[in-house]
Parts: C-alpha cells; structure tokens; sequence
C-alpha cells in the first residue's frame, strides 16, 4: 500500500472506515511528514495533543461522521479554546484563544484531529505569505516560489501531504491563489454560508472561510462540515446545506459563462493559452459554453483596495495593549501606549492597509472613496446577477501567472494585481473555486469557477467534471 | 452691574442628547446580564470585550423599545435601519469603535410637548438611535494605572436628541424630565440618573433676541441629575454672556461640569478635532422593520404621561398641577391609583400625595420605589383621615413615624394616642371644664372680644393633645359659649 | 490623488500608528501609488448607483433577550499585558477627571 497521507481524503475516509489503518496510524504518518518538511515552515503552532486524541477516536465503536479520524489543519485565524491564535502577526504572538471559532468547533465535534494551526500573511493581508511575522512559507513544488497567501501555510500543507485537508479563509482570493499556486483545489463559499464566528476579521463583508483539498471532491465533504447557520453569526445564510457530495457527483447540466473580452486582455499567452485549453477539453466533453460580459470587473481591484482597508482599519482598531496581545515597553502615557503598541505589534503591509482605510474614511474623503467603491459594488455584483440568468457558472482563471519566485514582487500594487480575478467573488459574496489547470514553467495554474448565489453544489459539480476528464489534481 | 441690562438681550438656545440605557436584561450584542453595580468585569463576555473574532448579534428588545419610544414622540420608524461605526481610541471602548447608528437611525423625527409657567410648548426631537454604551475608567484606584471595567460596555443606549428648541435652563429640565416620564412609563428604562442609566449632554449657544442665525455652541458632556443640568446650563449661558458681552470669542467645544465648583470648564480643546470615520458596521447588516411590528407596538403602547394627566383631571376631578405632580413617575401614578381604589375622597388622597408624601420623600431625598412607606400604609392612614378618625396634624406626625419605624398606623394611633375624638357628648364635657377653668377669657368674650374664640379652641385641643375633631369642636364651642 | 505630508500625520495620529522619518517617503510613494490606482474608479458613472455596504441580501437575524453567557473572567483576563485584581490596567489617564 502506498503512504495513505497521498491518497484522497475520500480514500482515507474508506481505509478509516474498513479499518485498514485506525486514525493514530493516519495522525502518525502526518506528524512525521510535518516533521521532515519542517523547512517549508506551513505551521506556526502544532497541536501537541493531536496523538492523544487520535487515541481517544480510535476506541469509538461507532463513526459518527466522515471525517472522524481524519488529520487537518487549520489556517491560524481561527480561535480553538487553548490554543495560541497569532493569526500571523507579532501582535497576537502569545495570545491564547478562550474560546473557539464555530469553523474549529464543527470539526471538532466531527471527530476529525487537528494537527496544527497553519501560516499565514499577517492578519490574511498579503498573497505570498511573506507578511507573516513568523516568515514566509515555501511552496513544496518548488521551494523558492512563494506558495501563495494569505492561506499559503494551508495551502502548502495539503500539497505536501502534511494533512488531510486545511480550513482557510478568503477576502479577495486567500484561498484561490494558493490553491492555484500549489497545485490543488481550493474553494470559498457564498459569503455568510459558514459561520466567521471566531474567525480573526480582516474586512468582515468579504471574509468567508472555506476549505483546501486535493479534489472537489474531498473538498465537498469538508464544506459541507462547516457550513451552515449559526446564530452567533447575524451575517451568516439561515438555509439549508445541501448533501454536498452528492450535488458534487450528480449529472448537472451546465452552461459555463466566459467573459471573453476579459480573457482577452491576459497578458501572459501561456495563462491565456492554459484557460482556453481546458475551455476546449470542457467543450469536447459536451459541455456547453457562452459568452458572457462582466462590465466593470476591472474596477473590481480598486474598489477591493477601498473597502477591504477602510474595514480592516476599524477591526484592527481594538490592538491596542490592554486586554491581550502585545503591548510595548514602559509607555510614558496612554498615547504612547497606543502608538507604540501598534507600531511595534504590526507588519509593514498591516500598517499600510489601515493608513490607506483610515485615508478612505476620514472627513472629506468618505465620499469619493468608500462611498464610491460601494457604488462600483453593487455595479459588479449587479453584473453578475445579469451574467446568471444565462449561464449556470462563470469560467475565468484563478490568477494571471504561476507562483512567483519569494521576494520578487516589491511594489505593493503588483502584489494587489495577484487577486484581479479572484477579488470579484468577494465583492459580490458568490462561491468560487480553483482547481488545477495543468503546468506552465513547471508550476501549477488554477481555473476558478464562479457560482451564484448559494451554489457551491454547481460550482464542485462542474470542478468534479473537470476532474474527471483531467489528472492535474493528481500528484 | 452695566452687563445686567444688555444680558436681557441675550437668548439661550439648547439642545439636549440625552442617553438613555435600555433595561434588557441582557447586553445589545452579547447575551451577558446588563446588571448594574456587580464587581468588575465579571459581566464582560468576550463580545463586550472585543476578542478577536467575536460578533455581534443585536437584541431584539432593544429595537422594541426603540421602537416604542419613538411611537410615543410620533415619530417616523424606519423600515430600514443601519448601524454603523463611530472610531476612536479609548481604553473604555473594547473594539476601538462603538456600534451606532448614523444616516436612517431607528427612530427619525418627532415632538414633545412641555408645560412651562402655564405655557405649553413642542419640543422637536431630531432623531434617537440605538448604540452599545462603554466600560467605565476608574483613575483613582492606582498610582499610575486608570482601571478598566468593561461590565457596562454593550448595554444598550438609546440616544435622543433634541431640536435646539429649549430657550432656558428650566425649558430644559421640564424637557428633560418629560422624556424621563416617557421611558418610565414605557418601562423601557429606570431612569435613574444616580446610576447613569440617563445621562445627558447639553448644547448651549446664545444669540441676541431676534437673531435667527446660531452662534457657536458649546458641548457639556454628561451631566447625571436634573439639578445639575439646570446649574451647568445656567453656568453656561452666563459664561457665553460675558465672553461675548467683553468681545470675547466662543471657541466651539466640549466642556465638562463639576458639580463641585458649579462651573463648566474646556475638555480636551488641545486634542485635534475628531473625526470618527463613521460607516456601515458590515458585521450587521440593514435591519428590516416591518409595518406590522411597527403598529403591534403602537397597540400596545401604555397609557403615557400627557394622556394621563388628563385622564387624572377628569376621573378623579384634580387640578392640572396635582394630575401632573402625581404623574411625574410611573410609581407615584400607580400608587395613587391604588389607593383610589379603596377611597373614594380622591381629592383627599391627591392633597396628601402632592402635599405631605412628596415632602418627606423630598425629605430623605428618596424616590417613590424607595419609599419607607408602603401604598397599604398609606391607604390606611388616608381612610382614617376620611373617615375623621385621626386629625390632620395627627397625620402629618404619623407619617413622620410610618417613615422612620417598622409599624402600622393602627399602632401608631395607639401607642401615640392619636384617636380623634369627635363625640359630641365627649368634646361638649370637656369644652364645658376648659370654659370653667377660665371665667375672665369668658367674661371677655361675651363682652364682645370675639378673637378669644381661638384661645378656647386651643384649650381644649391642648388638653386633647390635638386629637379632638376642630369640626365638631368649633360648632359646640359657639353654642357653649353663647349659653 | 497626492497625499501630503500633513495628511499622512493626520491619517497616522487617527490611526495611532508612529511612522519613522526614514519610512516616511517609501510609505507616501507606496500609498501614492496605491490611491493612483484606486483613483481608476473615477472612470465609472455611478451616478443613479445605491453603494452596496454587504454582500448579503437578506434581512438581519436578532437575537432574543437572553443572557447565556458564562462569562469566565480570570480565564479572559490571563491574556492581559497588565491587569490587577480582575481589573485591566491602561496608563494613567489624565486629560479628565
């Protein structure tokens, strides 16, 4: 038998349940690739308990869920009681959650083990995870390329097989650019599908939390898990979660929407060339297509660059030295408290995200600013609706390039040009995912589909189709 | 003084925003009680603490009784409400922001009517919304810390505020007193100011009579008594006058009162302006409230002050002063109509209420929830009056001692011997002895020197110890003495 | 749009964050550079456009009036930098008294 830590989640879920491993056996084999992988540095904390529990699972008679047994890992944004949640930053460097994220409590009670908390850029702002205050995370294909941020320590941790699968979270393309960067499938929900209870915010109309997996498939069952209401949430979806497995590997009729003139404008051939190709492979599968117009996508990255700051800019507002987190040396006074908390505590890109939010908000700019990006909002979100009526899901790439080398991108707006075709979804709270489209330069690239409203069971239907007639997702 | 004649001229113009905490009983985003006076920071949740990650979830009351406020003032409800976020930085504020409201408030515009020297007067209320209240510094507990508890932090608030419609210190106390009654009446809040559950901030500017445009205000930040409210403002008002009348110039600002100098004095006028950076909270979204609800609520509003007033003057034939004295709280109404329930004399039960009771409450500076004496004790004690068993001096003593002692009127009447006598046969032998006893009073009087009738009714109420019925004591008095 | 210095210094203050000289030139560039791209907005007519705050189109779920929280202060307070007797400690404030 080969390590089952490269199977499929589906595969390890039946070697769980035929009793061809136990769980402690699964939790092992991972241990001991996080630590012969440890250079990739994909973890901040490690769950020092996870064997123990693993123990516990075994003794169970009965399987309660699919994922009892299972070893995952979750992005460090999440809060699981006991445990330090960083969310990559020096400023909650020693903070110790009191209580847990309802993401970390569903896979709890689902039985399934957590073997660490994963980097990331600091407070999910960045998309190469070299803003983590614990350093950059390596891509396993390819160690002097950036795995993609902000979920890159997840995303990297699921490549290397350093555990089933990983939660992250996605407020302009978090999990969709690293899912593409490393090679597999990385999906974020309708906003408000799963709960952001316990989830470090970073702009709260954009974050959602979603799941990294080899497959749409073992991406379906994980989803499922952690969706659903949760009254701690007033902004989560009160509806029903559907069988997510079964709308995965149901026959669906699909008719995929392509903004040519979008892909039109792709600058790099290859990507554009990769895109077009697996249209063509979709199309000779019988799979129909159409064309579609997305008016005003491109002004998606400066709206994203408005209001993604002006939120960060109040919920970071409450580091501030006195009920955790860092604090600075001997203030002199309350201002120096602050001022200095702040400025020691957070990363570069941190602080500049909140000066440019700050910026957005203040007397006079509100208008031409924040006022304005809500308008160029609802003007995208409204050309998805239009898009919708005809196509049952949209097909763009997830990012216009494979994973960059570490260090190479300096200018902030270039490393903000990373989620031009992600960051649409998060304006508009649609479904997305990303799955591997094949290689160029010896990198992975990603083909994301979008989905409307709710229809995350679409969106894995035609991943899974894809999937089915590829082998890019299999390594 | 040469300023006096020109400060005629002078007009005051203020508005208030007063905050009333709403009496959930739990917070307005978390599920923690909202209790007050419990020791620190064992009613913070993690939500009021602003943990990372937390949420709020807004409590439904809260909006009810947002909602009925606003039905009271007649004001527009909006279907659509929006919470935003107001930014700054204090160790009180556990998120850095407080959750407000800014454009579409819960309750839009509004009035109430004021009764001020016989003269009736609308009050505009230009909006109140709904906000989470803050923790609470306490600097003098160590050297170089201030203490932070953050048990109040997430009780909810319900800001009103007023049209600069108020003309003078006193139009705003008797304003700010109405909305007192108000939210007593609608049981939404406590009121009491001693413990911050309303609290007030007053906007003062002056201008000269007959100007339309305002001048530049001043802001007093949380005043907590009506009293203080009418000294800071008066404060205030002079200190604007003199400024101005010696061509000075008034700086917009903050000031804080100090109720100990009686003086208002300038906040932070170093600090720059704030600017709060106020938008959508975007972890609530808009809040839908329906028609439905708005008129469920409208139907069940309760009796109000103003419609009670006026039921108290045609029910039970008071004059306007006594109706409205009698509904200056919620309590006090209800006390009264209790005890007009089982007496009939509702004139008597009014003259006491207004008169004696309201004084010793005044006395011992209590408020009727307070009071030593129960609603029975005083039923009792009216229903003798009525009935003329016990005098009114008697009863003035007797509620002295209701006040003070742990025992019923009966026993009072008993121990005190406080018993009106009003036998005829009885008062008729002993006006006879007090005649007997003093024959040059007498002779005097039946030789003309009829303002000696009140020393012999003095005698004999002396020798009853005042317990004799004047009533009948007069009328047997004159026919003695005439004999 | 230009930032200027005085506008950095105001934005830095309302945002309690210290930025040193030597930073002070690469930050403005970078925020210039940033608002230049943001500024492409201006190219979109959202004349008759109502600004979309949320994503969710749906009604704000309430809570009911309820209290179930089992507040574990010591257990809160434990990630305090500095507290005292169930108390958090901030300096002295002095500005009001």
């Amino acid at each position: 038998m080969s390590n089952p830590t490269s199977q499929s989640l589906i595969e390890q879920i039946n070697l769980l349940e035929k009793k061809e491993i136990s769980s402690l056996e699964l939790t092992q084999l991972y241990l001991t690739n996080i630590e012969k992988n440890k250079d990739l540095n994909c973890f901040i904390s490690l769950n020092d308990k996870a064997l123990e529990e693993a123990k516990k699972i075994d003794k169970l008679k009965e399987r309660k869920s699919l994922l009892q047994g299972i070893p995952l890992a979750h992005k460090d944004i999440f809060c699981a009681e006991g445990y330090k949640t960083t969310c990559g930053s020096k400023m909650l460097e020693n903070f110790i959650s009191p209580y847990s994220s309802t993401v970390f409590d569903k896979l709890k009670k689902s039985n399934s083990i957590m073997v660490g908390k994963t980097n990331m850029d600091e407070f999910a702002m960045g998309s190469s995870n070299e803003t983590s205050y614990f350093g950059n995370v390596k891509n396993p294909i390819n160690k002097k390329r950036s795995p993609g941020g902000s979920s890159g320590g997840s995303a990297a941790a699921v490549r290397a097989n350093l555990c089933a699968f990983a939660t992250g979270t996605d407020t302009g393309g978090s999990i969709r650019q690293p899912a593409s960067f490393c090679g597999i499938t990385g999906i974020k929900p309708t906003y408000g599908r799963v709960s952001r209870w316990g989830m470090v915010a970073f702009a709260s109309s954009l974050d959602q939390a979603g799941i990294f997996a080899k497959s749409a498939i073992d991406a379906s069952i994980a989803l499922e898990i952690i969706s659903g209401f949760d009254e701690k949430d007033s902004t989560s979806i009160n509806e029903n979660v559907p069988k997510l497995i079964n709308e995965t590997t149901s026959e669906m009729d699909h008719i995929i929407g392509i903004p040519f003139k979008l892909i039109e404008k792709i600058n790099d051939y290859k990507v554009k060339q990769n895109f077009l190709d697996c249209i063509d492979l979709l199309k000779k599968n019988g799979i129909k297509t159409k064309e579609i117009d997305l008016p005003f996508i491109e002004y998606s990255l400066p709206a994203y660059y408005v209001i993604a700051p002006a939120e960060c800019s109040a919920n970071l507002s409450r580091y501030d030295g006195i009920k955790y987190g860092y604090r600075c040396e001997n203030p002199k006074d309350l201002e120096d408290l602050y001022t200095r908390t702040r400025s020691e505590g957070f990363g570069e890109e941190v602080k500049k995200r909140i000066l440019i939010g700050t910026y957005c908000l203040s007397a006079g700019y509100f208008d031409a600013y924040y006022l304005k990006a809500q308008k160029i909002r609802a003007r995208i979100t409204n050309s998805f609706k239009e898009a919708f009526k005809n196509v049952t899901v949209i097909a763009m790439p997830t990012c216009s390039n494979e994973a960059f080398e570490l260090g190479s991108i300096q200018d902030p707006v270039k490393m903000y040009e990373q989620d031009i075709y992600t960051i649409p979804a998060n304006l508009a709270g649609l479904p997305a995912i990303s799955v591997p489209s094949g290689l160029i330069n010896k990198m992975p690239l990603g083909l994301q589909f979008i989905g409307n409203h709710l229809d995350e069971g679409k969106i894995l239907n035609i991943s899974h189709e894809f999937q089915k007639i590829t082998d890019y997702h299999v390594y | 003084m040469s300023t006096n004649s020109k400060s005629f001229n002078w007009e005051p113009v203020i508005g208030l925003e007063i905050h009333v905490q709403l009496s959930t009983k739990s917070k307005i985003f978390s599920n923690a009680p909202t209790e007050f006076g419990i020791e620190q920071n064992l009613q913070a949740s993690i939500i009021d603490l602003g943990l990372p990650g937390v949420l709020p979830v807004l409590n439904k009351k809260a909006i009810e009784m947002a909602v009925r406020f606003g039905c009271s003032i007649n004001a527009n409800i909006s279907n659509h409400a929006i919470f935003a976020r107001k930014n700054y930085f204090y160790p009180d504020l556990p998120k850095g922001y407080q959750i407000s409201q800014l454009d579409d408030p819960i309750v839009g515009e509004g009035s109430v009517e004021i009764e001020i020297e016989n003269e009736k007067k609308l009050i505009g209320i230009t909006r109140a919304h709904l906000e989470e209240d803050a923790g609470k510094s306490i600097h003098d507990k160590y050297d170089n810390s201030s203490a932070i508890d953050l048990n109040r932090a997430g009780t909810p608030l319900l800001e009103i505020v007023s049209e600069p419609d108020l003309r003078s210190a006193k139009e705003a106390v008797c304003y700010l007193k109405k909305i007192h009654s108000i939210v007593t009446f609608l049981d939404i809040s406590d009121g009491d100011m001693s413990q911050g559950s309303m609290r007030c901030d007053a906007n003062v500017s002056i201008r000269k009579k007959g100007e339309t445009k305002l001048g530049n205000r001043t802001e007093i930040k949380n005043i907590n008594s009506f009293k203080f409210v009418e000294k800071a403002i008066n404060f205030e008002i002079s200190r604007q006058i003199n400024l101005l009348e010696s061509d000075n110039f008034i700086e917009q600002e903050t000031r804080l009162y100090d109720s100990q100098k009686d003086e208002t004095r300038s906040m932070r006028s170093k600090e720059h302006a704030n600017d709060y950076r106020y938008f959508p909270e975007p972890d609530l979204i808009p809040l839908e409230i329906s028609n439905d609800f708005i008129q469920d609520i409208k139907n069940s509003l309760p009796e109000l002050p103003d419609q009670k007033i006026e039921r108290f003057c045609s029910e039970y034939k008071l004059n306007s002063y006594e109706a409205e004295i009698l509904n200056s709280s919620k309590e006090m109404s209800n006390f009264y109509e209790k005890i007009a329930q089982s007496i009939k004399n509702t004139k008597l039960i009014a003259k006491w209420m207004v008169g004696d009771f309201s004084a010793i409450l005044n006395k011992y500076g209590s408020s009727v929830e307070e009071s030593k004496i129960s609603c029975d004790d005083l039923t009792d004690l009216l229903q003798k009056l009525d009935e003329d068993k016990i005098s009114d001096p008697a009863a003035k003593k007797i509620i002295e001692i209701l006040w003070n002692e742990n025992i019923t009127v009966e026993e009072i009447i008993e121990r005190e011997n406080l018993k009106q006598i009003s036998n005829e046969d009885d008062i008729g032998e002993l006006i006879e002895k007090v005649i007997k006893e003093n024959p040059k009073q007498l002779e005097q009087y039946r030789n003309g020197k009829e303002k000696l009738f009140g020393f012999f009714v003095g005698q004999v109420m002396k020798t009853t110890q005042g317990s004799a019925d004047p009533k009948v004591v007069n009328k047997i008095l004159k026919d003695k003495l005439k004999q | 749009m230009k930032i200027s210095e005085d506008t950095l210094k105001i934005i830095s203050q309302l945002s309690k964050l210290e930025i040193e000289d030597v930073m002070k030139d690469k930050i403005l560039k970078e925020l210039e550079s940033i608002l230049l791209m943001v500024d492409k907005m201006n190219e979109v007519d959202t004349s008759k456009i109502k600004p979309m705050s949320h994503p969710l189109n749906q009604a704000q779920n309430l809570r009911e009036d309820i209290i179930s929280e089992n507040i574990e202060r010591d257990k809160y307070i434990k990630n305090a930098p500095h507290s005292d007797n169930g108390y958090y400690l901030s300096p002295k404030v002095i500005e009001q008294k």
